[in-house]
């Protein structure tokens, strides 16, 4: 037994040591052994108001008996214990303990010793063994400095969290304090970036239901190690959605799906589909050529995109689904984008990958060029779409380790561009339409509608986002394309040098729209404001005065948010009923970019939108369906106390 | 894809070393006891089984039978007609490997009653319970359905060596006592505890 020193006054705290020096080969156990062994542990001798601490565990060292695991210290441990004495204790005294502990090799020793060390009084004198003491100080696992969260999938943990510099670790390794949590033998998978690390652990085979996942990380930087408490309260079953990673694939599959059918995207897609009705008689293999082309633009710009969020995320945004139509910036170019093709539909006009054209029958080169590309289109142009499921898959696709948020996004778009795939296959499916005529053509000009409809949907997202002057400025823009697609259109010149002089004027009129684009949010709008807006200090305070509480987690561009609103959160009933039961009703508007959101929905174990909360007077909130009507609201609100 | 491919490979070299769930069937073996009769689980069909892994070198062992709690244990089977096994997987050459004998002799001398004691130097029961340390306790009942695994009482963790054993709540002995009045067992996964089965490396 080592101390500090080896005097000390009434009301002094000691710190004091256990040496365990093993032979090579031999270990003995840290608090939990792993799978077999025991931990050392410590009877102490002492009068009533002396006080001993717990032990002290320096950060344990793998030790691999195969096939299983065990948790310890080789070659030499120092068990800390810490001594706490008051104004009235009697010293000198004696500290005795008595100590049983295991040393093991492939066989275990069972050991037990009397220790015991007299304390003269006096002021503290740093003795020989001070430096060894402070330096196993140092191996004692410290507390987390930064956020951390545990998520809970089907059969494994992920441990994410926050620190900074975290790319000069090289690896980290969980060590749980219970039997039961997580599976001791299995490699966990590190990933790291900037500040932010990941690490996966398999849970444990054993299912002993845990109310917290505690243990100590290890992380490793060049030879030096530093240990890190952990302890995160984990969710009851009831309370916490478990999302499986083949469940979010279905989801983001079937959001796909549905993706078909929102009017941003539907006109595009029907458009080209109906050129398969003429092609029908044409060899069914072209078809099928082009829809897997599509196919392949689709998917590819899926995972474009999910590399490019991936990559977002690894530099520290927090983002989620429809955080793009956060910019102004992209607001506008997807209005331009909108109204252009709602003109294309409506006019004559034939651009250069012949976009519109319903009279082309032979596949060539050009034509492979312009499936492929369809499908990057109608990617772009469903972004602003959010189908129902996609926003919860995406969200959480954000918080998983890459290769999952990959396959979500797989999922979407082998979703999105099923049916499409399906009808190239078999273009027969579609032999209930019409003969090819007049009617398509009509039809193809009647999806102008939609298109502009979509148009103006942004135009009024932006307007939440920026002043009305900027609003007209981007109207402007749209008038200066649309100008310049007519003159395209009108100028029938056969020779090619008046073709590209009256493209001119085009070009230039879209530059110029393009210059009258506002790149930043405009003050906010007083008047809009008829609702209490979420701050977390406010959330804070009426949760203090046990207020019941509902945050509606909104954005002027989630669609989803608002039909929620519109059938069932500002109906007469629900007012009603929100007043009757004094409930107070919160938004949290992120329309814009607001990093406090942001750092909300993360908690909740969101990226994107919609999120309701229902805070009773007391304990966690709930967490509402994302799709609501208005007897699930009024259920939840009756039920709440 | 290769992080997907390792995580695959690895489950399937775990596959052989895997978890029992509660209430499935409890898996076949057949061993040779130290008689030399070849013995197997499903022979005894109608009849509530313990399985105890044992090395009578592990010191935890040691103190279960020098405090007689394992005797108890297994007198208290005998008495409910419940078949005791004690499985021994020390691979040869490491602690608690024994001959036939050898075996024979330690029963007598420790006054322990077994129905059979069970060799499995090549560790394949073992491995097929998942057996982790010694001893490490399975309670099968009539079905051939596994109903119990883990510590035999709650004396584990640090100070095992400080405390009476005899006061401590006996897992397996509860879960007897509960399965023979149609109860369901209230603790039926605890943390197996001692020194780790010696299995061939």
């Amino acid at each position: 037994m080592l101390a500090e020193s080896y005097s000390m006054n009434p009301g002094d705290e000691l710190l004091v040591g256990f040496k365990f020096t093993l032979n090579p080969g031999w270990h003995t156990y840290w608090e939990n052994p792993g799978d077999a062994g025991e931990g050392a542990s410590i009877k102490w001798n002492l009068p009533n108001d002396i006080v001993a601490s717990k032990i002290l565990w320096p950060g344990p060292e793998r030790i691999p008996v195969e096939p299983l695991m065990t948790f310890g210290y080789e070659d030499e441990v120092v068990l800390l214990t810490k001594i706490s004495t008051s104004a009235a204790s009697a010293i000198p005294l004696n500290l005795n303990a008595q100590v049983s502990w295991y040393t093991c090799k492939e066989i275990c020793i069972p050991q037990e010793a009397e220790v015991s060390i007299p304390i003269k009084l006096g002021s503290k004198t740093p003795s020989v063994s001070k430096g060894l003491l402070e330096h196993t100080l140092g191996k004692v696992p410290v507390e987390f400095n930064g956020t951390y969260r545990v998520n809970k999938l089907d059969d494994s943990y992920v441990l994410q969290g926050e620190f900074e510099k975290m790319d000069q670790y090289d690896s980290m390794y969980f060590f749980p304090k219970e039997y039961g949590l997580t599976n001791y033998t299995e490699n966990q998978q590190y990933e790291k970036n900037i500040d932010t690390f990941s690490l996966q652990i398999m849970a444990s085979e054993v299912t002993i239901e845990k109310e917290s996942f505690k243990g100590v990380i290890a992380v490793n930087k060049n030879e030096d190690v530093n240990f890190i408490e952990i302890d995160y309260p984990l969710a009851t079953k009831e309370a916490s959605q478990e999302f499986n990673i083949l469940t979010l694939i279905v989801f983001a599959f079937l959001g796909g799906l549905i993706l078909n059918i929102m009017p941003c995207v539907f006109p595009i897609l029907t458009i080209k589909i109906l050129r398969f009705v003429e092609q029908s008689r044409d060899s069914t293999y072209k078809t099928l050529q082009q829809g897997l082309l599509f196919s392949l633009g689709v998917v590819i710009s899926f995972l474009t995109i999910a590399a490019l969020l991936i990559a977002l995320k690894s530099g520290g945004e927090s983002i989620g689904w429809g955080y793009q139509l956060q910019s102004p910036v992209v607001v506008s170019l997807l209005f331009y984008l909108f109204v252009i093709l709602g003109f294309i539909f409506m006019s004559n006009i034939v651009l250069g990958s012949n976009l519109a054209r319903l009279s082309s029958i032979s596949l060539n080169k050009s034509d492979s060029l312009e499936s492929f590309l369809t499908g990057v289109l109608a990617v772009i142009v469903a972004s602003p779409c959010t189908a129902p499921f996609m926003g919860s898959a995406i969200g959480f696709a954000l918080l998983q380790p890459s290769f999952y948020s990959i396959l979500i996004f797989l999922g979407l778009g082998i979703g999105f561009s099923l049916p499409y795939l399906i009808l190239s296959a078999k273009p027969s499916l579609l032999s209930f339409l019409p003969k090819p005529g007049q009617w398509m053509e009509t039809f193809k000009q009647f999806m102008a509608f939609p298109m502009w409809a979509s148009a103006l949907w942004l135009l009024w997202v932006l307007s939440s986002q920026v002043g009305d002057q900027e609003v007209i400025q981007v109207l402007l823009g749209a008038l200066l394309i649309t100008t310049g697609l007519w003159l395209i259109e009108k100028n029938n010149s056969e020779k090619n040098w008046v073709k590209w002089l009256m493209r001119l004027p085009f070009l230039l009129l879209f530059i110029f729209s393009l210059w009258l684009i506002p790149a930043s949010y405009s003050d906010l709008d007083e008047s809009k404001q008829d609702q209490l807006t979420y701050t977390p200090q406010l959330l804070d305070d009426l949760r203090e005065e046990n207020s019941l509480v509902f945050l509606n987690f909104t954005a002027d561009w989630c669609i989803t948010c608002k039909v929620n609103e519109a059938v069932a959160l500002k109906t007469t009933k629900v007012s009603k009923l929100l007043a009757d039961k004094n409930i107070t009703y919160m938004e949290a508007d992120w329309t814009r970019k607001d990093p406090i959101i942001s750092s909300t929905l993360e908690q909740y174990g969101r990226t994107g939108l919609p999120l309701y909360l229902l805070f009773p007077s007391k304990g966690d909130p709930l967490i509402l369906p994302e799709i609501l009507t208005e007897d699930i609201l009024l259920s939840y609100l009756n039920e709440v106390q | 894809m290769k992080k997907f491919l390792i995580t695959v490979l690895i489950i399937f070299a775990q596959a052989s070393f895997a978890f029992i769930e509660i209430d499935s069937k409890a898996p076949n073996f057949e061993l040779t006891d130290t008689y030399g009769n070849e013995v197997s689980l499903e022979s005894f069909k109608g009849k509530k089984v313990v399985l105890e892994w044992t090395n009578h070198g592990c010191p935890f062992v040691a103190k279960h039978y020098k405090t007689k709690n394992m005797q108890s244990t297994q007198e208290l089977a005998k008495s409910e007609d419940v078949v005791w096994l004690s499985i021994i997987s020390s691979a040869p050459g490491t602690q608690g490997y024994v001959t036939k004998e050898e075996a024979n002799e330690l029963t007598t001398t420790r006054e322990a009653s077994p129905a059979h004691v069970l060799l499995d130097p090549t560790g394949k029961a073992g491995i097929l319970y998942s057996a982790k340390t010694t001893p490490h306790m399975y309670v099968i009942n009539e079905e051939g359905v596994l109903k119990y695994q883990g510590a035999i009482d709650d004396a584990g963790g640090r100070g095992f060596m400080f405390k009476d054993l005899l006061e401590a709540n006996n897992y397996v002995k509860i879960a007897i006592k509960e399965l023979n009045q149609g109860k369901n067992i209230s603790n039926p996964v605890t943390k197996p505890y001692g020194c780790s089965v010696k299995y061939a490396g």
